[in-house]
């Protein structure tokens, strides 16, 4: 430096707020974590699904975007950050659709989503499972598992990932494993049970015992391996099956410290308890404590608990849905309150309700009480007593 | 505070909810040892301290002074007087701008070069501590006011522990850690004195525990003094007195109080050295000693300045590396931007930080991620407190809120929305604190 050059870049410098080093965290880094996380677990649905899948999360974004981008600029409504959150959500909305929609479900779906949970609601309700749950109720036919007396539904085989059509798939009599299971050639896919249509019907009392085995045919002939399960190899929503890629870009998003490791925890852990405590119904009579059953000498209720847990819905539900920053308690401690909700909640209604997305709607009902549940884990302010430390949220 | 095998392993864990461990940015610069600097070209020396201490010149225009010699004399017991950083000839006598004050009376003093200097004496016994610290000119950093007012303030509210703050837990400052590196004898015994003037019956000299043989070579300077070594973890804000209280005693200062209330005194490190030079060597303040860092600044590191260095020969002397777009009086995440020119350095300055790159990141919405509930020390809901900026009356626990804020800057750090969260806090704090003692209402409506 010269003695007369300048040493102050005097316009900029006027800024007299501390602090002056800011943390390296802005919203848009957390959204486009999200983002990023979201895509990877689409990416492994574009695997299991096809290009069918890739053609619904397209159109959900499409249309949940344009419609939030037509919102923004008909209201004048100017804000940074919003379209990667709008974004987000077409993707999570996508996630949580089943490939083999037709195109308007998943455009009325990002519709939904922007419009009513995005800009009516404000993004309070998690916006995707707005549109989610409305267009359940909409295409009720097409989407629900009720009523049919086998429901089915399509997965690529591991031979054709990625590239195979989703619409010839046939079905195969002792199904034995995603892995181990080749269709006949002209033939891509798989025509499955989906696990939660068979958790749903054995709750019931649907499945039949055989003999004194309550849950050994629901096992044996109703469910897929429990890997398939943790693979994805299982029908359902798109990004709802692979539990191991959910798992996986959960943690990275508890290492980068946008998803609070409580949260999970405390959803799955719920969920755990949910479904060892909570009973199903039996040729008449119901049994209790579920996860303690042991047939033939195996701990078929332990495996009837954790199918629970990885069927599908739970792990998006408790990695990527629930911990959204808008819609969730803003500390630990509330986040911990709101986990336990949705994990006993959806358990809940799986086992006894009649409404299916059953993660969904838990989310949806605790959504609706973090404003309580904020109230009530408000932090004790120092040198209080802990009575004076209610600072209206 | 006895030490077990896993906190020896592990180090202590943090005292108080909240806080953040924030990259330190002390890594070369702590190594460098305390550098002088020799006067450079006229001091515009400030004549007070703060600017309703009122102080008269001693001095006139033309006249010759030595270092150490006083410039200006209190005109009241609460004021202090200030001495000269070096020998020179005063050019006149006119005011100058610091950032924490702005415009001071103040003397522009032209250095000859020699090193002439007032006579030590070691004659100081007869009179108080007290008293020589008054004389010495020593000013206390927090709160802001001359050291022997502060000490006759915790006297007279009978403190019982005395409690010396070394826990520079902000990134980039140095200045005490290298104190205790190099003087760390020094420190132990003017902490010694002053906990003997104040009549503590606790003095505790706080270190971070990271710093360990930093807190062994003063656990065996301490050894049979009655000054304890107490090393914490430095999570920020460890280093604010309320959460020194907190930590190290266990007692909760209430919000808005002061900590002379819990029988605490809390000294900065800084205070202790600038006391330690007037009580064991009969030297006035007359250098600040302070770290010039950050990513513009070419030979980072301590040092010894003398007050009424104007800022920018200060950064001319240290080096740059490019015109600084940011530059920041003070900590980074307590101290102020200035983008005056001719401010100088005062007797209570500790840190002087440029950077080449401004952050310029616009504030969007509040996106309830709900960091800097979880990270603020006290415990208060900055977003709540956000929305009293549209809000003409604040109710009582909110009024309660705003008094308990330390003003870290924890959550306008770590804030991904970029809100000002701190900087709002404290300007509705200032609107709302004339309306609490209002008789009638003024809550109410």
């Amino acid at each position: 430096m010269t003695a007369g050059a300048p040493w102050l870049l005097s316009p900029s410098a006027l800024r007299g707020e501390p602090p002056h080093r800011r943390g390296i965290s802005t919203h848009r880094h957390i959204l486009r974590t999200w983002i990023a996380a979201a895509a990877v677990v689409g990416f492994v649905g574009c695997a299991l699904f096809g290009i069918d899948a890739l053609r619904v999360i397209i159109v959900t974004l499409i249309f949940t975007f344009g419609v939030d981008l037509m919102f923004v600029v008909s209201l004048r409504r100017a804000s940074s950050g919003r379209l990667s959150r709008t974004f987000l959500i077409g993707v999570l909305a996508g996630l949580t659709l089943p490939a083999d929609v037709d195109w308007h479900v998943a455009a009325i779906c990002g519709t939904v989503s922007a419009a009513v949970g995005n800009v009516i609601f404000g993004g309070w309700l998690h916006p995707a499972l707005v549109g989610r749950v409305f267009v359940q109720f909409l295409f009720w036919e097409k989407l629900s598992l009720a009523g049919a007396t086998v429901a089915l539904g399509p997965v690529l085989s591991a031979a054709n990932l990625f590239v195979g059509d989703l619409n010839q798939a046939v079905r195969v009599e002792h199904y034995q494993g995603w892995l181990e299971t080749t269709p006949p050639p002209p033939a891509d896919a798989l025509e499955l049970t989906p696990p939660l249509w068979s958790l749903r019907q054995f709750a019931q009392g649907q499945i039949p015992a055989d003999g004194r085995l309550i849950f050994e045919p629901l096992l044996r002939d109703s469910l897929p391996p429990w890997i398939d399960t943790l693979i994805g190899a299982v029908p359902g929503g798109i990004g709802e099956t692979s539990t191991l890629a959910i798992v996986v870009v959960g943690f990275f998003l508890i290492y980068r410290g946008y998803l609070r490791w409580q949260l999970p925890v405390a959803v799955l852990t719920s969920a755990f308890v949910a479904a060892s405590i909570l009973p199903i119904e039996s040729g008449g009579d119901y049994v209790w404590f579920p996860v303690f059953a042991i047939e033939g000498g195996r701990a078929v209720g332990l495996a009837y608990v954790l199918y629970h847990l990885t069927a599908g819905q739970l792990m998006l539900g408790a990695f990527l849905l629930a911990g959204d920053v808008v819609s969730s308690p803003m500390r630990a401690h509330g986040q911990v309150v709101y986990g336990i909700g949705i994990g006993v909640l959806t358990i809940f209604m799986r086992l006894y309700g009649v409404l299916e997305c059953e993660c969904y709607w838990a989310i949806l009902i605790m959504n609706v009480l973090v404003g309580t549940i904020d109230r009530f884990t408000s932090r004790r302010i120092l040198g209080t007593a802990p009575a004076d430390d209610s600072v209206a949220a | 505070m006895q030490m077990s095998l896993l906190t020896h392993l592990l180090g202590p864990r943090s005292a108080f909810d909240g806080g953040l461990y924030l990259p330190d940015r002390k890594a070369g610069l702590a190594r460098r040892p305390i550098q002088t600097l020799h006067p450079e070209g006229p001091l515009h020396v400030p004549l007070t301290v703060r600017r309703d201490l009122t102080t008269e010149p001693v001095v006139r225009k033309g006249d010759r002074v030595v270092l150490g010699q006083a410039l200006s004399r209190a005109t009241n017991d609460q004021a202090v007087g200030v001495h000269a950083p070096c020998a020179g000839e005063i050019l006149s006598l006119e005011r100058v701008w610091t950032v924490e004050d702005g415009f001071l009376p103040g003397a522009v003093l032209v250095p000859d070069g020699s090193s002439d200097k007032v006579p030590q004496h070691q004659g100081w016994d007869d009179e108080s501590i007290i008293v020589q610290l008054a004389e010495c000119g020593v000013v206390c950093d927090m709160p802001r006011a001359p050291l022997h007012v502060v000490m006759r303030d915790a006297i007279a509210a009978g403190v019982t522990d005395l409690i010396v703050n070394a826990m520079e837990t902000e990134p980039y400052l140095t200045a005490d850690l290298r104190t205790l590196v190099e003087y760390p004898g020094r420190m132990i015994d003017a902490t010694c004195e002053l906990a003997d003037a104040l009549g503590v019956s606790r003095a505790i000299l706080a270190v971070p525990f990271r710093h360990r043989r930093v807190v062994r070579r003063l656990q065996s300077e301490a050894a049979g003094r009655y000054v304890e070594i107490v090393a914490l973890s430095n999570p920020y804000p460890q280093c604010h007195p309320v959460m020194l209280v907190k930590a190290i005693l266990d007692r909760e200062v209430a919000p808005g109080a002061s900590i002379l209330s819990e029988d605490a005194v809390v000294l900065p490190l800084a205070t202790v050295r600038r006391a330690s030079d007037a009580i064991l060597s009969d030297l006035p303040t007359t250098h600040a000693l302070m770290t010039v860092a950050g990513d513009a600044v070419e030979h980072a590191g301590t040092y010894r300045v003398p007050v009424g260095t104007p800022l920018a020969r200060l950064a001319k002397r240290v080096g740059m590396l490019a015109p600084a777009a940011q530059a920041v009086y003070g900590g980074p995440l307590t101290g102020s931007a200035f983008g005056y020119e001719d401010a100088v350095v005062t007797h209570d300055s500790k840190a002087l930080l440029l950077f080449g790159r401004a952050d310029v990141s616009r504030p969007v919405p509040c996106v309830r991620c709900g960091w800097c509930i979880e990270d603020c020390p006290v415990g208060i809901d900055p977003p709540a407190l956000m929305r009293l900026e549209t809000e003409a009356t604040c109710s009582e626990p909110k009024r309660i809120a705003l008094r308990a804020c330390i003003e870290c800057g924890l959550c306008s750090h770590v804030c991904p929305s970029r809100l000002p969260l701190s900087e709002t806090i404290i300007r509705n704090r200032i609107r709302f604190a004339g309306t609490e003692s209002a008789p009638e209402g003024g809550t109410r409506h």
